[in-house]
């Protein structure tokens, strides 16, 4: 009996010894004095996932650093690990004495607000929390993107490049309202182009938020599946899960358009088919918020929209033609003063 | 063989292909359609079938294994680790980097296995309890070391994630292969082709050889064997460690066969469905093929209805809610449990530690 019980309680102390070694940050003493006016403290809560993601959580902390360096702020990130810690998460910081918190993604939003009500001199930057009319909470900005607008000049891209007449898109799951405007835009600015494109939009719906982006197996699969069927630009977004579809189209040789950041740099194995990437410009739209926390300028409530556009061609510079450049650059023109409209809502209709 | 199981998988897999190629024929060409299903199927049951397989030593032997996706875990991570340290920092070309990597991916299980047979065997320790601290300690292994040997700026990569040596090649059978439409199908990579091939041995180990009959009689029956002269401790051990072997394999389809990149929880409870798979398959060989083979039917044709939902009736549209799809297989799981279509029997020791 001694035995057996000797057993279990060795693993379990070797387990949680191994689980409780967290990251280490960059040691710095001053994280206590984050309460006087003086120290600006910033801290980062990921979503689900690492802050070394290659994507999401990544860019926006790359902002964050932005801030360290030219700010002199100090700066802490929590990777959230399950997302029923949400709130625990921004309570460690808010307890800390942070001037500034940035929560990383949708699923964040309501946790963020809860804690803007709770901790009134705490300024929140909710990335990718549209704040809805009626809900602004005064200390709480949440860091939009166009997402539909970036989708758009993908899919017209992807339409103008295709030699089959059928494009793809694998994306994470259509109830984070950005995802559902990546792969909507996608399909608008595809038929924009050519009415009459075959456009395969799949979303990752059957499994929990805790697993739709982080499932690479998943989306290199369903790639496959489309180029299959003679889908010939595969449009990849969704964290992990549209890295797969990316590294799909590599082992086929099928062109690929990335999301978020730049994936030429984020994903080395598919910079030989990929296109561009629609990206959101998370770095600067961060920094820029909190440079203006720091400057006292934060807005007070509300949405703030950063900027949304393509990634370079890279390898593609000399394969993508003149003329098709010159579209993509009449339609982002377009897309940003008006005269052009996606006819994407902002969220999935129930 | 249980005929009737086996038809009644066999069924279901060819209705799930049948629908796809009823809603989309008209847009792609039905044997287009049937291989690229057949691909996806394939693929995505290679890990569940080698965790099923997995199961079925361990339980035969009347050892319960929750603890697979924790061994497909770790592998995955120490197999990628070990193909791209070879790669990467020794300088060794890719093939060679993978295949070291693959062993060392079948090593970690068989590590693991061996934890938990110590565990239950030895320490006849509860073993679901034995299976969650496999699972727990891959987590937080697989996590851990992730961070520290890849992320980490004093790291021995330098904090950046290296290039990966890429993912297995394709085998291609000669002739087959090169047919227009459904060459697709003979062109597979190693490991899916090896879980077809354990499959087989299995079967062959389990019912007609002597290793067999008496894994089988320490699963049912441990004291009738023990006084047969069987050990029934070291049967036991030897069952669970080649269990853990096998999952180990099922752990380097993630990394070094899928996707040639590692993401903490990358298995995403693919363990837990090929427990699923060895159940619905009454703890045989070929019935937990088949139904791994279900189980990737019905991902394929998830991915296949959004892939034609323009193609799809109105009255039929509720089917595009992915959930309805992807709860398939588990709606026919608890079908099978029932015993509609016979009765689903474990192994009459499983779980049972042996006290002499």
């Amino acid at each position: 009996m001694f035995k057996r019980f000797f057993a279990v309680t060795s693993l379990v102390m070797i387990v949680s010894l191994l689980v409780g070694c967290g990251p280490k940050q960059p040691a710095k003493a001053s994280f206590e004095d984050c309460p006087k006016p003086e120290v600006f403290c910033v801290g980062l809560v990921t979503d689900v996932g690492k802050i070394d993601d290659k994507s999401f959580n990544q860019s926006t902390w790359e902002g964050v650093v932005q801030a360290e360096k030219e700010l002199g702020a100090l700066v802490k990130y929590i990777e959230t690990t399950d997302s029923k810690d949400y709130d625990k998460n921004i309570a460690q910081f808010a307890d800390a004495g942070f001037d500034v918190i940035v929560t990383v993604g949708f699923a964040l939003g309501e946790a963020t607000q809860a804690a803007g009500k709770k901790y009134p001199n705490v300024k929140f930057i909710g990335v990718d929390q549209f704040q809805a009319p009626g809900t602004e909470v005064p200390n709480v900005v949440g860091l939009v993107f166009p997402e539909d607008q970036s989708g758009f000049l993908a899919g017209a891209l992807a339409a103008m490049m295709s030699k089959t007449g059928k494009i793809g898109a694998v994306l994470g799951t259509d109830a984070v309202p950005p995802v559902w405007r990546f792969g909507e835009g996608y399909r608008a600015g595809a038929k924009y182009i050519n009415p009459n494109i075959e456009v395969n939009v799949v979303y990752h719906n059957d499994v929990g938020f805790d697993k739709t982006f982080t499932d690479p197996e998943w989306g290199k699969t369903t790639a496959l599946s489309m180029i299959d069927k003679g889908v010939d630009v595969v449009f990849g977004a969704g964290g992990k899960t549209g890295n797969g579809a990316l590294l799909g189209c590599a082992e086929r040789g099928v062109m690929a358009i990335g999301v978020d950041t730049d994936q030429y740099y984020t994903v080395p194995e598919a910079q030989k088919v990929l296109l561009t990437s629609a990206m959101k410009l998370l770095t600067p739209g961060t920094f820029e918020l909190i440079k203006m926390a720091k400057e006292g300028k934060f807005p007070q409530g509300g949405n703030y929209v950063g900027a949304a556009g393509l990634a370079p061609y890279h390898e593609f510079e000399d394969d993508v033609p003149p003329e098709v450049k010159a579209k993509i650059q009449e339609i982002d023109k377009a897309l940003k003063d008006g005269t052009l409209q996606t006819g994407v809502p902002p969220a999935k209709p129930e | 063989m249980d005929w009737r199981r086996l038809g009644f998988i066999g069924l279901i897999i060819v209705i799930l292909i049948g629908a796809v190629v009823l809603v989309g024929g008209a847009k792609v060409s039905p044997p287009v359609i049937v291989v690229s299903m057949l691909a996806t199927t394939i693929a995505v049951a290679t890990p569940l079938t080698l965790g099923a397989l997995c199961g079925i030593y361990c339980e035969r032997a009347g050892v319960v294994n929750i603890g697979i996706e924790g061994m497909m875990l770790a592998s995955a991570f120490f197999g990628w680790f070990a193909a791209i340290y070879l790669n990467t920092i020794l300088g060794v070309t890719p093939l060679p980097s993978l295949l070291a990597g693959v062993l060392a991916a079948v090593l970690t299980g068989g590590l693991l296995g061996l934890l938990h047979a110590v565990l239950s065997v030895t320490y006849k320790v509860d073993q679901i309890i034995g299976g969650t601290v496999i699972n727990i300690l891959a987590i937080g292994i697989s996590g851990f070391l992730n961070r520290q040997l890849f992320f980490e700026r004093g790291s021995i990569f330098g904090g950046e994630v290296p290039h990966a040596p890429g993912v297995l090649p394709r085998l291609r059978i000669p002739l087959l292969a090169d047919l227009p439409v459904v060459g697709r199908i003979f062109e597979q990579q190693p490991i899916a082709v090896a879980a077809i091939v354990l499959v087989l041995l299995t079967h062959f180990i389990l019912f007609y050889t002597r290793w067999g009959l008496r894994t089988r009689a320490v699963g049912e029956h441990p004291r009738a064997a023990d006084t047969v002269g069987i050990n029934v401790s070291r049967v036991r051990y030897a069952n669970v460690i080649i269990g853990g072997l096998i999952a180990g394999l099922g752990g380097a389809y993630f990394t070094l066969e899928s996707v040639p990149s590692f993401e903490p929880l990358m298995t995403n409870g693919r363990g837990f469905i090929a427990l699923a798979a060895m159940i619905f398959g009454n703890w045989s060989p070929f019935g937990a093929w088949a139904a791994a083979l279900v189980f990737g039917a019905a991902q394929a044709l998830q991915i296949n209805l959004q892939f034609f939902r323009e193609q799809i009736p109105p009255q039929w549209a509720f089917l595009q809610q992915a959930y309805i799809v992807g709860l398939i297989p588990y709606l026919l799981t608890m079908v099978i449990l029932t015993g509609i279509i016979g009765r689903t029997t474990p192994p009459a020791a499983d779980g049972v530690p042996y006290e002499k």
